[in-house]
């Protein structure tokens, strides 16, 4: 070797570390303060760093771990690739973080059952891939897709581009393979595409945050592949223009496969980031993907199109190459980093309200931000009504609490049109203390009593979903 | 319900006082940093350990924790900082734009300031890379040295007396360097451009086949070609290991060498040499070396931006696949212009992840041999499956990786650079007319 080395004694050595070693073997049981630091963060910035950090690879040291955590009362927090965006991989107080990205495996696909049974760390888009080589589907799509990993998407119960037209990642679970607070494995569900039998345990579990327990094995539902995408872009002078132009698209019986909108600050923030031209007076933007088959297709893109010009769409443009499609998708996906531009600090909401609601949702924005104190970009899945609102601040002393009052306000604004706070990034805890405007006292009351069925000790995920006073 | 108490966070206190060093702009580029997790789709390391301390994000996180003076210089750091293989592949991807370069190279600094740089190659760096005589001298010993060395394959053997590494195929060293095969330059009438060659070391002592076909190819095409015979070596192999001060002589060497000279371009056909002098160097010596960085080219670059059709050429009958060199790639956007000269000069076949890396460059493959050899696997995999009879790429040292994972295979598949498949389709071309 190159180096002479010094021997060095872990930093912490404490009861369950030499427990945990036995049980799993040292070399997935890290407690150097280096490992422990570099799982102490996901996708929202916050840090907490875990005392011990378990790098398991089968159910059985999934197993071994919560049994002797539970015995010690030492918090797991579970973490997929920690690119969540509500906090719920960031280990609060402490413990053992659960690292499951090493236990990636695709267990098999069906094409005759059109299932996968996979392990939780598999990245998403790795088994889309997958899937597609037998001409199948797994359409749940986070933005975050080619790096995120199902389980993580399960437990956040992950939305993305897709959502209108074939739904979220809760739409396409059969049956989850769970490790309890104590150790003990559980099956949920079946692996066919219908079962009625007893309550449905794996959607209680799906979206839990890894509050109730962890997933080690999923399995999914696929579809047959689409024949077709085609993409299209309407420009609009007036945003009420492109909101008028998504609806009437759906009122014309198209679902879109995914239908996207960018406000007037989204744009000016990735105007000159290539892909496409923005000129001065685009201040709304659709982003509009339609699949199926070639005569479907044929079908609704004229329809689609004559949509938004009727809705004054200064322009329309169809791609006609996937050179072209790439290109437009670009503009969509740079928005999140462009937006550093503006301000070096970004609250990313990912509120939903009902579809009709959406151009009353942004004005009530718009009047929030009245004085224009602080900048807030909305984009997103404007066909499932799910809207980004993005509050950009900076550095200078006072903004950090107005962008918090903004956050505050659009949470009300946003429940008292029969939304919800999260449409797809989950609640961890930079919502928890949301909850409870849109969740009555009685089902929070319901939704602990779940908790502390499945984890009397407390020690699955604490600090998440339920406010601190719960 | 057991409340669990949190361990306390202390800092070493047998190695207090680390020092952080450097300027501050990586500061900044740390804070950048919003740990989407992005750079995990293209890292070819964290692919094969799927660790976050192999990946940016970890190491941002670390560099954080250092300048929050939360943790200080260990050995577990060192890992984790050689641990990159510095293909600056995450900087392409990086939605906040975030340099790590910046970062890494602090981090590397940081190390070999505050653990020191092992004794080899210290002597190596400051007293053997500044002296080109006794450089030469040095490996002349080596080259005959590895005459005496058993088990050889096609150019190929085992061991080189530096590395130890057992099991590699490794070129031998030539008998006579590149420098001291170019001492005079050859006179063109007229030339239509006067270039400088960069030969960096690879090429110079080991493929000085390269270096022929370079100097060949363009004076084939009225170009004139200077070898300047007091160049030094590029700086990679002291800046990966944090040694800043070796890395700056280097650059002010070569700085006077190539700043005598009145050249119209200056080429390299080495991935990485490229990136040092036309990149780093501007980082290392200020925006003074950028109207020479502006002249500096990759050969293929060079040849598809100044000669475009290749006069006389006829494509050879063999497949040939191109692998392209993480450095060429990530750090300069060159994979159309290989390509180009290729598809001139052979019957050009793509292969699957041909911008995957195949695993070499520097002491990541003495630290990390598991890790390389997995990431070489890969490769090898993808070039099989091409068909290709030869597989050329723009880099001596992914030229030396490549042909090392064939070799182990017994493959009959043939590793070079791409300028030597020109050279051939020249030299044929020619004999057929």
């Amino acid at each position: 070797m190159l180096f002479k080395r010094k021997k060095r004694t872990a930093d912490i050595d404490r009861k369950g570390v030499s427990e945990l070693v036995r049980a799993l073997g040292k070399d997935r049981v890290l407690t150097e303060i280096e490992d422990r630091l570099c799982y102490s963060y996901d996708g929202t910035k916050q840090k907490a760093v875990p005392d011990i950090v378990i790098r398991p690879g089968t159910t059985s040291d999934v197993a071994a771990t919560l049994k002797i955590a539970n015995r010690h009362g030492i918090p797991v927090c579970s973490r997929g690739a920690g690119t969540g965006l509500s906090g719920g991989a960031v280990p609060l107080q402490g413990g053992i973080i659960l690292d499951l990205k090493g236990m990636n495996r695709i267990l098999s696909i069906c094409p005759e059952d059109f299932t996968a049974t996979v392990e939780p760390g598999v990245v998403t888009k790795y088994l889309q891939d997958e899937v597609a080589k037998y001409g199948l589907f797994y359409p749940p799509d986070p933005s975050s897709a080619a790096f995120s990993t199902v389980g993580g998407n399960v437990a956040e119960c992950a939305g993305g581009i897709t959502g209108l037209k074939y739904g979220v990642t809760r739409d396409y679970i059969l049956a989850l393979e769970i490790v309890l607070s104590d150790g003990s494995v559980i099956h949920t569900g079946r692996k066919t595409r219908r079962s009625v039998t007893g309550y449905d345990l794996t959607r209680l579990f799906v979206g839990s945050e890894g509050t109730l327990g962890i997933f080690t094995k999923i399995t999914v539902k696929l579809i047959p592949e689409p024949e077709k995408i085609e993409t299209l872009a309407a420009f609009f002078s007036e945003r009420d223009d492109a909101i008028d132009a998504a609806d009437l698209v759906i009122e014309n019986s198209i679902l879109p496969r995914t239908l996207e909108f960018m406000d007037h600050m989204s744009i000016s923030a990735v105007r000159g980031y290539g892909g496409i031209t923005l000129d001065e007076g685009v201040k709304a933007l659709l982003l509009i993907d339609i699949d199926g088959t070639g005569e479907n297709i044929k079908h609704d893109l004229p329809i689609v199109e004559s949509a938004c010009r009727k809705k004054n769409a200064l322009k329309v443009k169809v791609a006609e190459t996937g050179k072209e499609r790439n290109a437009i998708w670009s503009v969509r996906r740079s928005i999140s980093p462009a937006l550093y531009t503006i301000a070096s600090h970004k609250l990313n909401e990912d509120v939903c309200v009902p579809r009709s609601k959406i151009k009353e949702l942004l004005q009530k924005i718009d009047t929030i931000n009245e004085k224009q104190e602080i900048f807030v970009a909305n984009f997103g899945h404007i066909g499932d009504g799910n809207i980004h609102v993005n509050i950009m601040y900076s550095d200078e002393p006072g903004q950090e609490e107005i962008a918090e009052s903004v956050v505050q306000r659009v949470m009300e604004e946003v429940v008292e049109l029969g939304g919800t706070i999260s449409g797809e990034h989950g609640i961890g805890n930079r919502k928890s203390q949301f909850m409870e405007l849109e969740i009555s006292p009685q089902e929070l009351s319901i939704m602990k009593k779940f908790k502390d069925f499945f984890d009397p000790k407390g020690i699955m995920n604490p600090g998440k979903l339920f406010p601190s006073s719960l | 319900m057991t409340t669990y108490e949190r361990q306390k966070f202390e800092v070493f206190s047998g190695l207090k006082g680390s020092r952080l060093l450097m300027s501050d702009d990586w500061k900044e580029e740390v804070s950048k940093c919003s740990k989407c997790g992005k750079c995990h789709t293209v890292c070819p390391v964290f692919l094969e350990t799927h660790d976050e301390s192999s990946v940016a994000r970890g190491r941002i996180s670390l560099a954080e924790a250092l300048l929050d003076q939360q943790i200080v210089y260990t050995e577990k750091l060192r890992d984790y900082v050689y641990s990159c293989k510095k293909c600056m592949r995450c900087r392409k991807v990086c939605p906040s734009d975030v340099d790590y370069e910046k970062i890494i190279s602090a981090l590397l600094h940081g190390v070999a300031e505050n653990m020191g740089i092992p004794l080899l190659p210290k002597i190596i760096f400051r007293y053997i890379l500044p002296r080109r005589i006794l450089f030469d001298i040095l490996l002349k010993v080596s080259s005959r040295v590895q005459r005496f060395m058993p088990m050889k394959k096609r150019g190929q053997m085992r061991h080189l007396p530096l590395l130890f590494m057992g099991k590699r195929w490794i070129p031998t060293l030539a008998r006579k360097s590149a420098l001291q095969k170019f001492r005079k330059t050859k006179k063109i009438k007229n030339p239509r451009m006067r270039v400088g060659f960069f030969t960096g070391c690879l090429i110079n002592y080991i493929y000085v086949d390269v270096a022929e076909a370079v100097v060949e190819v363009l004076n084939r095409m009225n170009i004139e070609v200077v070898v300047p015979q007091r160049q030094l070596c590029c700086g990679t192999p002291s800046s990966t290991m944090g040694d800043v001060k070796s890395t700056k002589r280097l650059a002010e060497e070569n700085r006077k060498v190539f700043e005598s000279l009145e050249l119209d371009a200056i080429v390299s056909a080495c991935a990485t040499c490229t990136k040092a002098i036309k990149n780093d160097y501007l980082r290392i010596l200020g925006p003074s070396w950028k109207q020479m960085s502006d002249k500096i080219y990759d050969i293929s670059e060079f040849i598809d931006t100044f000669i475009g059709d290749i006069p006389g050429v006829k494509p050879l009958e063999e497949k040939v696949t191109y692998h392209d060199p993480c450095h060429l790639l990530w750090v300069r956007n060159i994979s159309e212009e290989p390509r180009s000269v290729l598809k001139k000069s052979s019957r050009f076949v793509e292969m699957d992840m041909a911008d995957a890396c195949c695993g070499g460059g520097g002491i990541f493959t003495i630290i990390h041999y598991d890790l390389t050899l997995k990431m070489l696997e890969r490769k090898v995999n993808s070039i099989e499956k091409s068909g290709a009879a030869t597989v050329a790429t723009n880099c001596p040292g992914c030229v030396m990786q490549i042909a090392d994972g064939l070799a182990s295979r017994n493959s009959t598949i043939k590793t070079t650079h791409s300028i030597k498949i020109l050279q051939e389709a020249l030299r044929k071309s020619e004999a057929r007319t």
